[in-house]
């Protein structure tokens, strides 16, 4: 198996690679953007039952609180949560502030572990 | 010290595979390269680009300990080991450490890297303010080591579409510059959904960049320069 | 299209973004100053016409950001042309459906 000028070999393994934090808060920023998009169907039913009826609404916030929905529920705070939190990183970097290497590694921390906190915050919210 | 490096052959039939090697350093190795060229002499085999071996030529970028950056501008003192040596990412692989740059150096060559005048030559020098001059402080020492662009994920998905850091900021080398008279142009072709807008300001190509060059505020510049002509 | 190139989608981005968190700080203030604490008041809130136009409003602003975003991540990962606009119409057709949806809801709502 001798290897064409077409076929050279790539090194893509990001596996392999020491990612900046920096990558991480922006891996996580596409992610929980994606989670949150597939939430939004869910959102507008949710809407919709907690305007049917008073039994509805209440039903509602007893299932959000039931087992498997608690994952749900803390998976998708986190996701809001890192979601604004970079988002407003990436904001205020458009606008000149923390746009530097240090503070950029800084902001970048600071918004993974806010995320972390409120999905924290929330599982022990939902827990009591 | 040990090192694991990225070997591969075009004309054997294995395929990319690490390699271990132990060398000693001598009292007056300092870099990374100089233990690459002390493999040399008892594994000729090993390839790899280097030149000025002063962090000047931007030959010898490769992945190493899975950050991007010079071996010559590597210090051995504080190297986890083994040392991994990787290829840059993304780019082909001729050989061993060596990959094929035409990618990247067509993204430079079309973002035009000369200055364009519109105006007729002026009888003597073509004046420029020490002002003027500041802000291409942090642009013009770009050696094109590749280091930024292979380090960013936006270019290892569109390689072929997205000009990447290192272009872009020459890009931006040449707008900042007072005597450029082709600046509507040239943010023109930058204004494009994968040109320049693939940038997500993951900014990767900052934190490798091994002259402490900053691609991603360059490219700040580009977007507040676009939007600043719109508005 | 030149209005999707480049400068437009990114702007409308940052815009839809400034809009949406001050409308999650606003949701924040609600939910843990307890102002609409319970069925009655949440109902009577999405009834009125100013309250309708706020949740309809902000979704617009959702939809619109959503779309850009998930353009963003087909642009980068789906190289083919015809499949990419294929997930793009269907996006845009999911967030237009669920937007519909919210739209008669609210409309329900409305007294006569």
């Amino acid at each position: 198996m001798h290897r064409s000028a077409t076929n050279h070999p790539r090194f893509l393994n990001l596996l392999q690679m020491r990612h900046p934090v920096g990558a991480i808060v922006s891996i996580g920023h596409r992610v929980s953007g994606l989670l949150l998009i597939a939430a939004l169907p869910a959102l507008v039913a949710g809407l919709e039952w907690s305007l049917r009826s008073e039994a509805d609404y209440r039903q509602l916030s007893e299932m959000l609180l039931g087992p498997w929905a608690r994952g749900v529920f803390v998976l998708l705070i986190w996701a809001l949560a890192h979601h604004v939190a970079a988002g407003v990183r990436h904001l205020l970097m458009d606008a000149g502030v923390g746009s530097r290497l240090p503070q950029a590694r800084a902001s970048a921390r600071l918004a993974i572990v806010f995320a972390l906190l409120c999905a924290l915050a929330a599982a022990i919210g939902s827990l009591s | 010290m040990r090192l694991r490096i990225y070997r591969y052959d075009p004309d054997s039939d294995r395929g990319p595979h690490m390699q271990d090697y132990t060398v000693e350093p001598e009292a007056d190795d300092r870099k990374l390269l100089d233990l690459l060229v002390r493999i040399k002499s008892f594994d000729d085999s090993l390839s790899f680009r280097r030149s000025c071996r002063e962090g000047i030529c931007g030959s010898d970028g490769m992945n190493i300990n899975g950050r991007n950056g010079l071996a010559c501008l590597t210090s051995i003192n504080g190297l986890a080991e083994p040392v991994t040596l990787r290829p840059l990412p993304g780019l082909p692989v001729i050989r061993d450490l060596i990959v094929d740059m035409t990618q990247f150096f067509a993204h430079y060559k079309a973002i035009k890297p000369y200055l364009i005048e519109k105006a007729p030559p002026p009888d003597r020098e073509r004046h420029q303010s020490p002002e003027e001059r500041e802000k291409l402080d942090g642009l013009y020492e770009c050696i094109l080591c590749a280091c930024c662009s292979t380090f960013c994920p936006s270019f290892w998905w569109n390689p072929d579409k997205f000009l990447g850091p290192a272009a872009l900021l020459q890009a931006y080398r040449f707008i900042a510059d007072s005597r450029d008279g082709a600046t509507a142009e040239r943010l023109d072709y930058l204004d494009d959904v994968y040109r320049l807008f693939r940038c997500r300001s993951i900014m990767n190509c900052t934190e490798v960049c091994p002259k402490g060059l900053s691609p991603s505020h360059a490219i700040e510049q580009i977007r507040q320069a676009l939007l600043a002509r719109s508005l | 299209m030149r209005v999707f190139s480049g400068q437009v989608p990114w702007l409308l981005q940052r815009l839809t973004a400034l809009f949406l968190i001050a409308a999650l700080l606003v949701i924040c203030v609600v939910i843990f100053l307890g102002l609409l604490p319970d069925y009655s008041s949440w109902k009577a809130f999405a009834k009125s016409g100013h309250g309708a136009t706020i949740i309809f409003v902000s979704y617009l602003a959702i939809c619109t950001h959503a779309w850009i975003g998930a353009r963003d991540v087909l642009l980068d990962y789906v190289k083919p042309i015809s499949l990419r606009l294929t997930l793009l119409v269907a996006i845009s057709l999911l967030l237009t459906a669920t937007a519909i949806r919210l739209l008669l809801i609210l409309g329900a709502q409305l007294p006569v």
